[in-house]
């Protein structure tokens, strides 16, 4: 067993080359190991006070999300609150405030869960995935990094160093809900994120919506926005419902049935479709969703 | 007036050690030597053991013991003697304990329970209740008609049973103006303590002392006497303080394994359990049930007749649940007054991990189906289903439905206060509804004992084999010593960890702190007081019969000028006759009731001093997914005279939140081989403090004659008693019908409503 703390990027590159696995909060790998999902790595360096990482900035094309930055700082950011605010939704959502004070954007992007809370988000913004190793970097579309559950097409030396964000049009807004039976420490049953942008009649100009928990991976609604393009937000969150339910392609499990989970995700998009368009006509509707209006067990 | 005063705040002595982390609980108790201890289970439901070798674990260095059942005498325990500390021939549930070893670390005992050999033969699970009591089911315990037990009737997988009849049940049937019959099915569900149970053994000569997160430390230490013959003054249980328990440690667990296993060590050994140990191996669980009733009422809204049968799940030992039968029989008929009633209810052996006392068992669940058939007859009528409550519950001097006389009891008053406290008229939303029930729970007099001190300066120590789960102890006994001293409740100290050094007692089970030990710590307390009012009465000149002990004082009734601190008679007592005080007391008496049962009378005798309560709840249904949130909820209890508000409240709280997750959330799911599908805390969901809706607490305080001190009765168990039926009530009138499950999960509410509308 050795465990090694990166000062620099170069260092914790060097150590994955070498055969090590990142750990930043350890709120996946540690309590994974805890309860025998797989054993702990038998070599681990830790990512968690690497500079290179912790940025949350503005760019030219968007925002840029350092790797380790925690849920908890996301679901406060004002630069995410007011136009990424489906991805400050999901971060609200996780675990408990320890979880969020630990747990980072790039270990949850890269633990691949089809449950995750700021999949569906990251993918309606249309994050793409900064991809480093000691040979060189690369961006990954989401859609191309998630292959099944816990799986994704990095290689083991590569690291995810950041995610980065496009600019956010005017008139625009996101919103993820999901269903839940109570109000923390909770895994998403389904959810939904959506995003969109307006029209000057309030009609809906262009938008998308992506699935947790429904499929081996997170997944996007193909053809949302010719689905919803034109319509009101109501008749977008109907068309949008019935697409989500028909894409959706669940397990059965202790938590639920694959046709509840049909059923919910539906509305789940639905749900997240009318809020969406609520904050893109300039609402304010207070992070996370599920808490303000009102989803599945938060009524 | 209160024995605590109402501005007083008493912050229980053991809060600060819990809430900053310096209390040591079993996990964090360390010796020197000290090995890990860990168990190879079963992992199949049932088989055949064709072959058990643990010769190449024993081999691995750092391995000091590994035993199975060759290594401990044979003996078989529980309330029907059919379990064995390790399987032998036959594993009957996953959770069975096959072997066990002591390592060095965790690591090296992991490495020796995967060393072991053993093969299984499968056999057919039993794991549906109504399949398990026709002819030819596969049998649970195919020798049990040869297991050592005293007077019980064996037939098939009916591990115990409970008739209650009164008058001619089919008469009433047919002479009703309306037949009612429902069907309820409740999943087993968990105590779910936050602290997984941890067990350390330690000899010394032929002498064991054994730390244990046990709510009941005398049937600890009689469970290991009894399985590793030995006598009860060479095994001392010592309980440090505890995460919790809510039933779940009740009983005899896992101390006799960990003491053989220190045995043969030479060293001290340690167990503690990982959650999912926590879920699958303990014989504590709340039995899934199958609930049916049949009721006839007339016109007017009088019932005529009740008949109900239960089937529980026993799993595949008897705990402690022979009882259980009378209880789920007297939770199906319920606090009503009903002309003939017939109950039977039988506890059947299945695969599951065994069933076991938690938090008033067996009464959530047939308090559920009963209260939601409540519901249904009053819907029948077209009445509102409070005012047929009110119409047919039990009120003071009424015979309820075992015969028994009931002496002043406040039902009624709980009924009027719940419901007026939840806004029962107020206007709701579509989305919302408001749900009531009722409910009933015994009280259990029984043996007791305590200590009292009052060392030379004033202060006190209350010895007593009381447990500390959360019962509250800390603070009722203290309070109760320090009324009758003319003490402060801050004045003492509880020891109450220690069978070595306190009488014995119960335990933390049955709500019985209050009644049993309250009333020997009374009893102690009074010959101090004695004691005292000889000594104060030699001072100030007086008669004893003329000392007052109040406020820290002793002075002469009517001349309160005329006094002595109780400090200064300490004083003067520890260079004497010490102020020493012991009691015990006799235990009510159980009124008689009708009925027969395959055991004993131990649950068969009327219920002493019986708690009534009615919960309110309000709720809000989420159409479209089916989830419900509980908005509010408003309760009543009569459990005689509150003796600590600040502990009954509490009390009232946590069962509510219990009742919340057992409506809701909380159930065990199975596979068809009888393992458990969901033992960890994210798919087996408990409510959190976020989930907690405003609890309103109302208690009749009408003074109970002959049972607790000061006309108290206890309170620890009724609050988990209602809610789950009030909820279910109110989910009714939103989408038309009952859940008939339990736990009324989203996907079961949503499911009730999709089959309606294709109706």
């Amino acid at each position: 067993m050795s465990f090694t703390i990166a000062q620099t990027l170069d260092e914790a590159l060097a150590a994955l080359t070498a055969g090590a696995r990142p750990i930043a909060g350890g709120t996946d790998l540690v309590v994974g190991a805890r309860q025998g999902k797989a054993p702990l790595p038998t070599s681990l360096v830790a990512i968690d006070r690497l500079n290179e990482l912790a940025l949350l900035e503005s760019t030219d094309d968007g925002i840029r999300v350092g790797a380790g930055i925690t849920h908890a700082r996301l679901m406060n950011d004002p630069m995410i609150l007011s136009d990424y605010t489906a991805l400050a939704d999901g971060a609200a959502l996780v675990g408990s405030p320890s979880t969020r004070n630990l747990g980072t954007i790039g270990g949850n992007v890269m633990n691949a869960s089809p449950a995750m809370d700021t999949g569906a988000p990251l993918m309606v913004l249309g994050a793409v995935v900064e991809i480093q190793s000691a040979q060189g970097s690369r961006v990954v579309e989401l859609s191309e990094l998630w292959t099944g559950p816990g799986q994704t097409t990095a290689a083991a030396d590569e690291l995810c160093v950041a995610i980065a964000l496009p600019p956010r049009p005017a008139m625009s807004g996101s919103a993820y809900v999901r269903l839940e039976y109570r109000r923390a420490m909770e895994i998403a049953v389904v959810g939904a994120a959506a995003s969109v942008t307006l029209a000057e009649d309030g009609t809906i100009s262009t938008g998308s919506v992506a699935l947790s928990a429904v499929a081996p991976t997170i997944i996007e609604v193909e053809g949302a926005s010719a689905l919803v393009a034109g319509k009101t937000p109501d008749d977008a969150a109907a068309v949008i419902g019935a697409a989500a339910s028909d894409v959706a392609a669940p397990i059965s499990d202790v938590r639920a049935s694959d046709g509840y989970r049909r059923h919910t995700v539906g509305v789940m998009a639905a749900r997240a479709m009318k809020a969406a368009a609520r904050r893109a006509s300039g609402e304010m509707i207070g992070v996370p969703v599920n808490r303000a209006i009102g989803v599945g067990a938060t009524l | 007036m209160p024995l605590l005063a109402e501005s007083k705040v008493f912050i229980r002595p053991d809060g600060p050690d819990k809430v900053t982390g310096s209390g040591r609980y079993v996990a964090d108790v360390t010796l020197t030597g000290m090995l890990t201890a860990k168990f190879l289970y079963a992992g199949i439901s049932h088989a055949r053991i064709v072959r058990l070798d643990v010769s190449a674990a024993r081999q691995i260095p750092g391995v000091f013991a590994v035993l199975t059942h060759e290594d401990v005498p044979e003996h078989r325990f529980g309330s029907i003697a059919d379990r064995t500390l390790f399987a032998k021939d036959v594993v009957r549930f996953e959770g069975e304990v096959v072997a066990a070893v002591a390592a060095v670390d965790a690591d090296t005992a992991q490495r020796a329970l995967a060393a072991v050999i053993v093969e299984y033969e499968p056999l057919p699970s039993v794991t549906d209740l109504e399949a398990a009591i026709t002819d030819g089911s596969p049998l649970v315990h195919e020798g049990w008609a040869d297991y050592e037990a005293a007077d019980v009737e064996r037939n098939g997988n009916v591990a115990s049973f409970t008739s209650m009849t009164r008058g001619d049940v089919d008469a009433g049937l047919a002479d009703a103006d309306h037949v009612v019959s429902s069907r309820y099915v409740a999943d087993a569900s968990h105590a779910a303590p936050i602290e997984p149970r941890g067990v350390l053994a330690q000899w010394e000569g032929d002498r064991v002392t054994i730390w244990s997160s046990t709510q009941v430390p005398f049937q600890a230490r009689d469970g290991v006497c009894e399985t590793l013959d030995l006598p009860t003054n060479r095994v001392r249980i010592i309980v440090p303080h505890m995460g919790g328990g809510f039933g779940g440690k009740c009983g005899f667990h896992y101390e006799a394994h960990i003491a053989a296993l220190a045995k043969t060590a030479r060293r001290p050994v340690r167990l503690v359990f990982s959650r999912e140990e926590e879920f699958l191996a303990p014989d504590r669980r709340r039995e899934g049930m199958i609930v049916e009733i049949t009721t006839g009422l007339n016109n007017d809204g009088t019932l005529t007749a009740r008949r109900a049968r239960v089937l529980l799940d026993n799993g595949a030992y008897s705990a402690d649940s022979s009882f259980f039968p009378h209880m789920a029989a007297m939770h199906a008929l319920g606090p009503y007054k009903i002309v003939f009633n017939d109950a039977a209810a039988s506890e059947i052996y299945t695969n599951h991990q065994p069933s076991g006392s938690v938090r008033a068992p067996t009464a959530p669940q047939a308090c559920w189906a009963l209260e939601s058939h409540t519901d249904e007859l009053a819907a029948v009528l077209g009445m509102d289903p409070v005012a047929f409550r009110q119409l047919n519950c039990i009120d003071t001097g009424e015979t309820g439905v075992a015969g028994q006389v009931y002496d002043e009891i406040g039902l009624q008053e709980c009924i009027r206060e719940a419901v007026s406290g939840i806004g029962y008229d107020q206007e709701l939303d579509d989305s919302e509804a408001i749900g009531v029930a009722v409910g009933w729970w015994p009280s259990f007099p029984g043996a007791s004992g305590a200590y009292v001190k009052i060392d030379n300066d004033g202060k006190g120590i209350i010895t007593t084999g009381a447990q500390e789960c959360g019962t509250g102890s800390v603070m009722t006994l203290p309070i109760l010593a320090a009324a009758e001293l003319g003490m402060e409740p801050e004045d003492f100290e509880l020891v109450y960890q220690d069978t070595s050094a306190a009488p014995y007692d119960e335990g933390a089970t049955g709500s019985q702190t209050i009644l049993n030990n309250g009333r020997a710590t009374v009893e102690a307390a009074q010959q101090i007081a004695v004691q005292l009012k000889n000594l104060a009465a030699e001072k100030l000149e007086a008669s004893p019969e003329d000392i007052v002990l109040m406020d820290g004082q002793a002075h002469v009734a009517g001349s309160p000028d005329s006094s002595i601190s109780i400090v200064k008679l300490a004083a003067l007592a520890a260079r004497g006759e010490m102020l020493l005080g012991k009691g015990s007391g006799t235990p009510a008496d159980y009124p008689s009731a009708v009925g027969v049962a395959c055991v004993g009378d131990q649950g068969l005798s009327g219920w002493a001093g019986p708690q009534f309560s009615c919960h309110a709840v309000k709720i809000r249904l989420d159409q479209e997914t089916g989830v419900v949130r509980v908005l509010e909820v408003s309760t009543a209890h009569d459990s005689g005279v509150i003796i600590n508000p600040t502990g009954a409240r509490g009390q009232v709280e946590g069962g509510v939140m219990m009742g919340i997750g057992q409506a809701l959330t909380e159930g065990t799911v199975y596979s068809e081989e009888g393992g458990q599908e969901n033992p960890t805390f994210l798919d087996y969901k408990l409510q959190t403090m976020a989930d907690a809706p405003p609890i309103k607490v109302h208690f009749a305080e009408i003074p109970t004659p002959g049972l607790g001190p000061h006309g108290s009765k206890p309170i620890a168990e009724a609050p988990n008693v209602a809610t789950a039926a009030a909820i279910s009530n109110a989910i009714t009138k939103l989408i038309g019908r009952p859940v008939g499950q339990l736990p009324m999960t989203a996907e079961r509410v949503w499911g009730t409503m999709a089959g309606q509308d294709e109706a």
